[in-house]
C-alpha cells in the first residue's frame, strides 16, 4: 500500500503548503474588506409608543458626520423595520449570522442576546478608551445596559415616567400643584377631596388618579419586585404589601367604576402617571390640539410612599454591538458618537421624544430652550434639574431571562387580587410561592 | 495472513474517515437547514429565547467545516499513498490531522467529538511501541471523555444541536435523533474494533516471532543431533576402515610369518640351510609388512600438512580462506627452503591457522600479512593484521594453546593487541 517508503518525507512539504495556501485564500476572499460598509440596525418609529416622523433625523445627521470623520466607511442601515417586528427582524438577522455592526436592541431582548452571546462585551472597550467616561451617562440608564456585572450595550434615550397633574382641576377645587417631594398621603387627601359627583346623577364624574398601577407605588415605596439575579421574588415584603394596599386604598374611592385614561383626556381626573414621551409628544403642536385642549397640565414626580422616595421606572432604549463584528473599533467608534456625543444627544430634544442619557445635556439650558421652543408661549416647561433627578433617581428593571414572562404573570395574579375582596397579605405570600417556583424552573 | 489484517485496519481508517466526514457535514447541514426554516417561519425571536447559544454564521460554519474537511481527506490519502507507515512525514500528517479535526470539533461547538476518535485510530496505528501505545490510548481516551459537549457547557456558552432538533414535530425528532445516535455509536464501535483488531495483530505478531524462534531452537538441536551421528558414523567408518587395513595387512604378512617360522622350527633340526632361506624370506615379508604399515598409517593422517610441504600447505590455506572470507592475506615465505620436522610443521600450521582465524573472526581485519623466515639461529614466525586488536588478552581467543604448542618446540610466543593484532613466535632451528 505505501508506494514511497522513507523519502516521501521530502515530498511531504508539497501538499502542505498546498493546504496552507488552500487556507489561506479561503480566510483572505471571507475577511477581504471589499469597501469598508458599517451595518446599523434600527427600527422605524419611537420606543415610547408615540408617533415619531422624524426618527431617522438624528441617525442620518449622525451618519453623515461618521462619514466625514471617517472617510471610505459608509454607514448602512436597514429602513422601514416597525418597532412591533423589530425583535424577529434582528433575531432572523442574528441566526442567519448577519447580524448588523451596531443595533439598537429592545428592553425585551438585551437580557437574552446578552446570555446567547450576541452583544458584545463592551467592557474592554470602555476601559481601553481614555476619551470614555461613564460618569458621564445618567447611572440609572447605563445601569440598564449591564448583564451580570458587565456592560453590553449603551443607553442611548431615556424615558422615565412623570406624574400629569390637571392644573385647572386643581385651581378649580382650590388645590395648589403638589411640590416635587410630595408623598402617599398628600395624594390620597387631594384624591379623596376631587373626587365627586358633580352632575348629581349618582355617579362620580371627577377622580383623583387613574392608571396608576400597583408597580408606580411599588418603585415609590422603595419596593422591588424581583432579585436582580432573577431567582426569586419579593411579592410578600412589607413595602410590596404596602404599595399594593395603596393602590387598592385608591381604587376604593371610586366605588367600583373603573377610570379610564379618556376621563383624564375628557378633563375629569387630575393626576395620571405618563412618560416623559408621552409628555412631549402631547404638549406639541399637532397632539396638543387633539387632546388635553380643555385644561391646562403640567408633570410632577410620583409621590413617594412611607418606605420610599419620589422614584419612578425610568425606561431606556438600548444600542449594542454585535459580538461578531469584524469592524469592532469602528462600531465603537459608531455607538459613541450616537450614545456619548453631547451634539447628537442634545439632537434627541428636537427631534425625539425621550430625554439624553447624558447627564450634561438633559440638565442644560438648552434643552430647556428646546423643549420651550415647541411649546406654546407661557406654558412651563419641566425644568432639567428635575427632569434630571427623576432620572437619575429612576428605578430600572432587573435584566434576566424570564423577567417579562415572570412580570406579565405577576401582573395578571395582582390585578385578581385587587379586583377582589381578599387578603392582601395572605394571597401575596401565595403569589410569592408561586413566582418563586416558576423564576427557580 | 498479516497482510489481510493490515488490508483490514485500512479499511477500518477508511471507514471511519468516512463515517467521521458524514456526521460533520451532517451537523452542518442540519443547522443550516434549520437555521432558514427558523428564519422563513418567522420563529427566529422564539427561537433565540429557548437557546443557551446559536452559531456564528451557519452557512460559513457549513463552508469553513466542508473546506476542512477536503483538507483532512487530502492530508488522509497522503499518508496512506504516499507515506511509509512509521515516517517523519506520517508523524506530520497525523499531527496536521490532529489539529484540523480540533479546529472542526471547536467550530462545532463540541456537539460533535467523535473526530478526535479518528485521529486516536490512526495514532494508535502509528504509534509501534505497545506500552506507549497503551499510554496513548488511556491518555485519548481522557481527551475524549474531556471534550465532552455536557461536560463543557457548565463552564462555556456552547450551542446545542438538541435545539434545533427541538424545532421539528416530535416523530421527526425521533428520527433525527436516531440517525445521530446511530451515526455517533457506529463510530465508537468501530474504534473499539479498530483498537481490538490493532492489539490482535500486535499479539499476532508476538505469537509469531515466539513460533519461529521455538522453530528454530528445534532446528538446532535437531542439527547438532545430526552432526553427532554423523561423527559417530564417521568414527565407525574409520574404526572399520583401520580394521580392515590391520586384517589385510598386518595380519595377512603376520599369519604368512607365523606360517614361515612354523616351518622354520619344524625344519630347524634337519635343515638349518633351509631355515636360514626362509628366515630370509620373513624378513623380507616383515619388511614389507613394516612398509605397508607405513603406508596406511599415512594415508590415515588427513592433513594437507603430511601430503605437501609447508610452505604449500599455507599456500593453500591462505587462498582457501581469501576465497571465504573478503580479508587480502599475504604470505612470505622468504627466499631460504626450510626444513621441518613433521610436529614442526603442524605446530607451525596450526599456529598460523588459528591466528588467521582470531583475526578475522575478532579483529573484523581486512588485510593479514604471514610472514616466515628464518633470522640467525630461530625461525620467526609473525601474523599481522589491521583489525580492531584487542586492549586485553583473551585467552579465549586460543592463545594458551598456541603458547603450549611453541612452548613444546623450545620457542617463545608473544602477543600485541594495540594496533591491529600481532602474533611474534620465534623457534629454535633443529637441523642445524
Amino acid at each position: 500500500m505505501k508506494i514511497l517508503p522513507k523519502r516521501g518525507c521530502k515530498y511531504l512539504f508539497i501538499p502542505i503548503i498546498l493546504l496552507l495556501l488552500f487556507a489561506a485564500g479561503i480566510v483572505f476572499y471571507a475577511l477581504k474588506p471589499r469597501s469598508v460598509v458599517l451595518e446599523f440596525g434600527m427600527f422605524t418609529g419611537s420606543n415610547w409608543n408615540v408617533a415619531n416622523a422624524n426618527s431617522f433625523v438624528i441617525i442620518d445627521n449622525a451618519i453623515a458626520r461618521f462619514e466625514a470623520e471617517h472617510p471610505g466607511v459608509k454607514v448602512h442601515y436597514y429602513s422601514g423595520v416597525p418597532k412591533e417586528e423589530y425583535s424577529e427582524w434582528l433575531s432572523r438577522k442574528i441566526l442567519a449570522g448577519e447580524e448588523p455592526d451596531v443595533f439598537m436592541v429592545l428592553g425585551s431582548d438585551f437580557d437574552q442576546f446578552s446570555s446567547i452571546g450576541i452583544m458584545k462585551n463592551l467592557e474592554e472597550l470602555i476601559e481601553t478608551d481614555e476619551t470614555f467616561a461613564t460618569e458621564k451617562f445618567f447611572s440609572s440608564a447605563l445601569s440598564t445596559g449591564k448583564y451580570g456585572n458587565a456592560q453590553y450595550a449603551l443607553p442611548y434615550e431615556t424615558v422615565p415616567t412623570l406624574m400629569f397633574v390637571n392644573q385647572t382641576l386643581l385651581t378649580k377645587e382650590g388645590i395648589e400643584t403638589p411640590e416635587s417631594d410630595w408623598n402617599w398621603e398628600d395624594m390620597y387627601a387631594i384624591c379623596s377631596q376631587v373626587t365627586r359627583d358633580l352632575d348629581g346623577d349618582g355617579i362620580l364624574d371627577q377622580f383623583g388618579i387613574c392608571n396608576y398601577d400597583w408597580l408606580d407605588a411599588v418603585y415609590s415605596n422603595g419596593g422591588e419586585i424581583f432579585q436582580s439575579n432573577g431567582k426569586n421574588c419579593y411579592l410578600a415584603e412589607d413595602n410590596v404589601i404596602d404599595a399594593v394596599k395603596y393602590v387598592r386604598q385608591l381604587n376604593e374611592l371610586y366605588q367600583g367604576q373603573k377610570v379610564v385614561r379618556e376621563n383624564f383626556n375628557e378633563g375629569n381626573v387630575a393626576f395620571m402617571p405618563l412618560t416623559f414621551a408621552e409628555y412631549r409628544t402631547y404638549k406639541t403642536y399637532p397632539y396638543k390640539i387633539k387632546r388635553y385642549a380643555n385644561f391646562k397640565w403640567d408633570c410632577i414626580t410620583m409621590p413617594a410612599g412611607t418606605d420610599g422616595d419620589n422614584v419612578s421606572q425610568v425606561d431606556t432604549l438600548l444600542m449594542g454591538i454585535s459580538a461578531n463584528t469584524r469592524k469592532e473599533e469602528l462600531a465603537w467608534e459608531f455607538l459613541k458618537l450616537l450614545t456619548y456625543d453631547e451634539e447628537i444627544q442634545t439632537q434627541i430634544f428636537s427631534h425625539s421624544q425621550g430625554a439624553s442619557v447624558l447627564r450634561a445635556v438633559t440638565q442644560s439650558a438648552e434643552m430647556e430652550a428646546i423643549v420651550q421652543a415647541e411649546m406654546e408661549e407661557g406654558e412651563t416647561v419641566i425644568s432639567g434639574r428635575l427632569l434630571g433627578k427623576v432620572i437619575e433617581e429612576g428605578y430600572t428593571a432587573p435584566q434576566f431571562k424570564k423577567y417579562e414572562q415572570a412580570l406579565s404573570l405577576t401582573n395578571s395574579e395582582i390585578g385578581e387580587i385587587l379586583e377582589n375582596d381578599t387578603t392582601i397579605e395572605s394571597n401575596m405570600k401565595i403569589l410569592q410561592r408561586t413566582i418563586n417556583s416558576y423564576l427557580q424552573q | 495472513m498479516r497482510e489481510k489484517k493490515e488490508y483490514y485496519t485500512g479499511m477500518f481508517q477508511w471507514a471511519m474517515l468516512f463515517l467521521n466526514c458524514t456526521a460533520v457535514v451532517f451537523i452542518c447541514t442540519f443547522i443550516y437547514v434549520t437555521t432558514n426554516r427558523i428564519r422563513a417561519h418567522y420563529d427566529a425571536r422564539n427561537f433565540l429565547g429557548n437557546v443557551m447559544t446559536i452559531p456564528n454564521n451557519p452557512r460559513m460554519n457549513l463552508w469553513f467545516c466542508l473546506v476542512l474537511l477536503g483538507m483532512l481527506v487530502i492530508n488522509f490519502i497522503f499518508r496512506h499513498f504516499l507515506q511509509s507507515e512509521h515516517s517523519r512525514g506520517a508523524a506530520f500528517s497525523l499531527v496536521a490531522e490532529l489539529l484540523i479535526c480540533v479546529v472542526i470539533i471547536y467550530r462545532l461547538d463540541f456537539n460533535y467529538n467523535g473526530l478526535l476518535l479518528l485521529v486516536f485510530a490512526n495514532v494508535i496505528a502509528y504509534i509501534k511501541d505497545s506500552k506507549a501505545k497503551m499510554g496513548f490510548l488511556l491518555f485519548a481516551i481522557g481527551g475524549y471523555l474531556l471534550a465532552d459537549y455536557e461536560l463543557l457547557s457548565i463552564y462555556m456558552p456552547l450551542f446545542n444541536m438538541s435545539d434545533y432538533v427541538r424545532y421539528y414535530t416530535f416523530t421527526s425528532q425521533q428520527w433525527l435523533s436516531c440517525i445521530w445516535n446511530t451515526m455517533i455509536s457506529l463510530n465508537i464501535i468501530m474504534f473499539i474494533s479498530y483498537c481490538f483488531s490493532v492489539i490482535n495483530i500486535q499479539r499476532g505478531t508476538i505469537e509469531e516471532v515466539n513460533k519461529l524462534y521455538h522453530d528454530l531452537q528445534n532446528a538446532n538441536e535437531q542439527l547438532s543431533e545430526y552432526a553427532d551421528m554423523a561423527e559417530k558414523m564417521a568414527q565407525t567408518n574409520e574404526r572399520n576402515r583401520i580394521a580392515r587395513e590391520i586384517h589385510d595387512t598386518l595380519g595377512h604378512r603376520l599369519t604368512g610369518i607365523i606360517a614361515g617360522l612354523d616351518a622354520c622350527l619344524a625344519l630347524a633340526d634337519v635343515a638349518p640351510q633351509e631355515v636360514k632361506k626362509q628366515l630370509g624370506v620373513l624378513a623380507d615379508v616383515s619388511r614389507e609388512g613394516i612398509r605397508e604399515v607405513r603406508r596406511s598409517v599415512s594415508e590415515l593422517r588427513p592433513d594437507a600438512v603430511e601430503k605437501l610441504s609447508l610452505n604449500a600447505a599455507i599456500r593453500k590455506m591462505v587462498t582457501d580462506m581469501g576465497k571465504v572470507t573478503d580479508t587480502q592475506i599475504y604470505f612470505d615465505a622468504g627466499g631460504e627452503k626450510l626444513e621441518f620436522g613433521d610436529d614442526e610443521s603442524n605446530i607451525i600450521y596450526r599456529v598460523i591457522q588459528e591466528s588467521i582465524t582470531n583475526a578475522v573472526r575478532h579483529g573484523h581485519a581486512g588485510q593479514i600479512w604471514v610472514s616466515l623466515k628464518r633470522i640467525d639461529g630461530e625461525v620467526l614466525l609473525e601474523i599481522r593484521d589491521d583489525g580492531i586488536g584487542c586492549k586485553e588478552l583473551n585467552s579465549g581467543f586460543g592463545t594458551r594453546h598456541m603458547k603450549e604448542r611453541i612452548e613444546m618446540l623450545g620457542g617463545t610466543i608473544a602477543f600485541d593487541g594495540q594496533k591491529g593484532f600481532t602474533v611474534t613466535a620465534h623457534i629454535p632451528i633443529r637441523w642445524g
